[in-house]
């Protein structure tokens, strides 16, 4: 075989070989390079990634500052306001910062609930330090959101609100909604949150009385440190760190894929430690004595009974949720009294219900539109 | 484009090089060693290699398009999922529980005398240098927290009497809060 130039096999490759023998499909030409293509962009980026790392900007959507309490602060996003009703969003304590709502312009919760028309509210709980470690479950229900809950009415100059909790914010919201009626809640939504803890999952098995000593924890720790808050989350799915770089090289190509992961990626690894008191009670009274549909809670001398919740229910589950199953999250819908109740189950997990593509399409449309014609 | 000819004698200067640079490494490895050197990959071989013939076999009956890498990849996440399923059922049992509990026993038990005597060592450091240690300041700052909370009660306190005063002298007054 004689001596070949390089651009006679490019010249083969782009228009084949001129007798038509051993021609190239032109299809299959178009896909080389197209994959080809690609593998620079994931090069390009990969590189970009390791050696000019960027500090996502998150949670851009425009916000004041209502009130602030210790760590906790309350934070209004104005909108047009075609509703009247505002939403406070009570989002988990601990474990992770609630910029995860508001992460990317385009693909913020927050933003499209201002953008639908909602005055709402984010109640950010704060990154507790070792002064807060005596803050308990009850003070949080009892001295924290009614507080919260009376500012969101004031400043919005409306005589209720409707409540969105997600993730532990709906058992900590819904002992708020259920021990002070009293306080005007038009509506109630529960976002992925825990009810019935018999059927939680790994974590209720983890955490059962017979096999984790809670006060031994909290004694000798104080507080549930932030390392070993991911920790917990970690073994919870160990293969999750795999098929996220994984994914993250398959789509490293997609500059917006790319965007999307650095933003998420800067909160999945900002963990947040528990206060000590808080981390016992919650483990105690909601994990092993699944003390809130036994209705044998009882905060700041007011008993906390699922069934005296009346008004209107919107409770959303993640079919692939393995931190709040489907159905430890349906089960608010039989434990209260409201008669305009409806559940609904959406592909993805506990995260990809509030963020993320899928969420935009399939979560949050389907969660303004519940409230909508209730917040006139 | 032209072919100038200079290519072919650089490559072949390349290839010079490469083969008299393993002659001498080749030599250079090649002096007879007093015990053979134990090969750590010996228990791994016959696994890889019949992986990597699986592979091939795999690819050669499959035509090589751009499909390849998507196939690949599915045939990861399909890997990876089933280590998932096989994992999530070894941790949900009473099993993994109990071993998992009896670990962190076991290292509150070693941690806590160890944390102890840290904060001991560190809190005598400070004393010695006239610092404040985190003790001291941890209590700074929860009585900073009760301090917050105390004057807030005040404020609400005493925007109730201005709401009453605002209502009129007839009026009923407005409900405490809770604290």
């Amino acid at each position: 075989m004689g001596q070949e130039r390089f651009a006679d096999i490019v010249e083969r490759f782009a228009s084949g070989y001129r007798d038509g023998a051993a021609a190239v499909d032109p299809d299959a030409a178009r896909r080389w390079q197209e994959e080809l293509e690609r593998q620079v962009r994931r090069a390009q980026n990969l590189a970009d990634m390791i050696g000019n790392p960027t500090d996502p900007k998150v949670g851009c959507t425009p916000r004041e500052e209502i009130y602030r309490t210790n760590k906790s602060r309350l934070y209004r996003y104005r909108s047009r306001r075609s509703h009247r009703i505002p939403v406070l969003f009570v989002p988990n304590l601990g474990i992770s910062r609630p910029y995860i709502f508001d992460l990317l312009p385009g693909g913020s919760f927050i933003e499209h609930m201002t953008g639908q028309g909602f005055d709402f509210y984010l109640l950010d709980w704060g990154v507790f330090g070792p002064e807060d470690n005596g803050l308990t479950f009850e003070d949080c229900v009892a001295k924290i959101l009614p507080k919260m809950a009376r500012k969101v009415l004031e400043t919005s100059e409306t005589d209720s609100l409707s409540v969105l909790g997600y993730c532990m914010g709906a058992p900590l919201s819904i002992s708020f909604v259920a021990s002070h009626p009293e306080v005007p809640v038009a509506n109630y939504i529960d976002m992925a949150g825990p009810i019935d803890f018999s059927q939680i999952g790994l974590f209720g098995l983890w955490l059962d009385r017979r096999f984790f000593n809670v006060d031994r924890f909290v004694d000798t720790l104080g507080a549930v440190p932030a390392d070993l808050v991911k920790a917990g989350f970690k073994l919870l799915k160990p293969t999750m760190d795999l098929s996220t770089n994984i994914n993250l090289w398959w789509n490293s190509w997609n500059d917006k894929y790319v965007e999307g992961f650095n933003a998420l990626n800067k909160w999945a690894n900002e963990y947040v430690a528990f206060p000590g008191e808080f981390f016992r009670q919650w483990v105690r009274d909601f994990y092993q004595d699944n003390k809130l549909v036994r209705g044998e809670l009882n905060f700041g001398g007011r008993p906390v009974r699922l069934s005296s919740v009346t008004c209107p229910l919107f409770v959303v589950g993640a079919r692939e949720d393995y931190i709040a199953p489907p159905a430890c999250v349906r089960a608010l819908m039989d434990a209260v009294s409201s008669r305009d109740k409806e559940y609904i189950e959406l592909p993805g997990g506990h995260i990809s219900l509030i963020a993320g593509r899928g969420a935009a399409l399939h979560c949050w449309p389907k969660v303004s539109g519940w409230l909508a014609p209730r917040s006139a | 484009m032209t072919d100038t000819g200079g290519s072919p004698q650089l490559f072949e200067m390349w290839k010079k090089q490469l083969e008299d640079g393993a002659q001498a490494w080749g030599k250079l490895f090649g002096q007879p060693a007093a015990a053979p050197p134990t090969d750590p990959m010996a228990f791994w071989r016959p696994l890889v290699e019949q992986w990597v013939q699986a592979s091939a076999r795999a690819f050669a009956q499959t035509p090589m398009t751009p499909d390849v890498m998507g196939q690949w990849k599915q045939f990861l996440d399909q890997s990876i999922d089933a280590w998932s399923k096989a994992l999530g059922q070894v941790m949900n049992t009473e099993a993994f529980a109990q071993t998992l509990g009896r670990y962190l026993d076991q290292w509150l038990v070693t941690t806590a005398p160890m944390k102890k005597a840290a904060e001991q060592g560190i809190d005598q450091a400070l004393q010695t240098l006239n610092l404040a240690s985190r003790t001291q300041l941890t209590a700074v700052a929860r009585q900073i927290v009760e301090l917050e909370e105390r004057v807030e009660r005040i404020e609400d306190a005493v925007n109730a009497v201005l709401r009453a005063v605002q209502r009129g002298p007839d009026a009923t007054p407005a409900p405490r809060e809770r604290a």
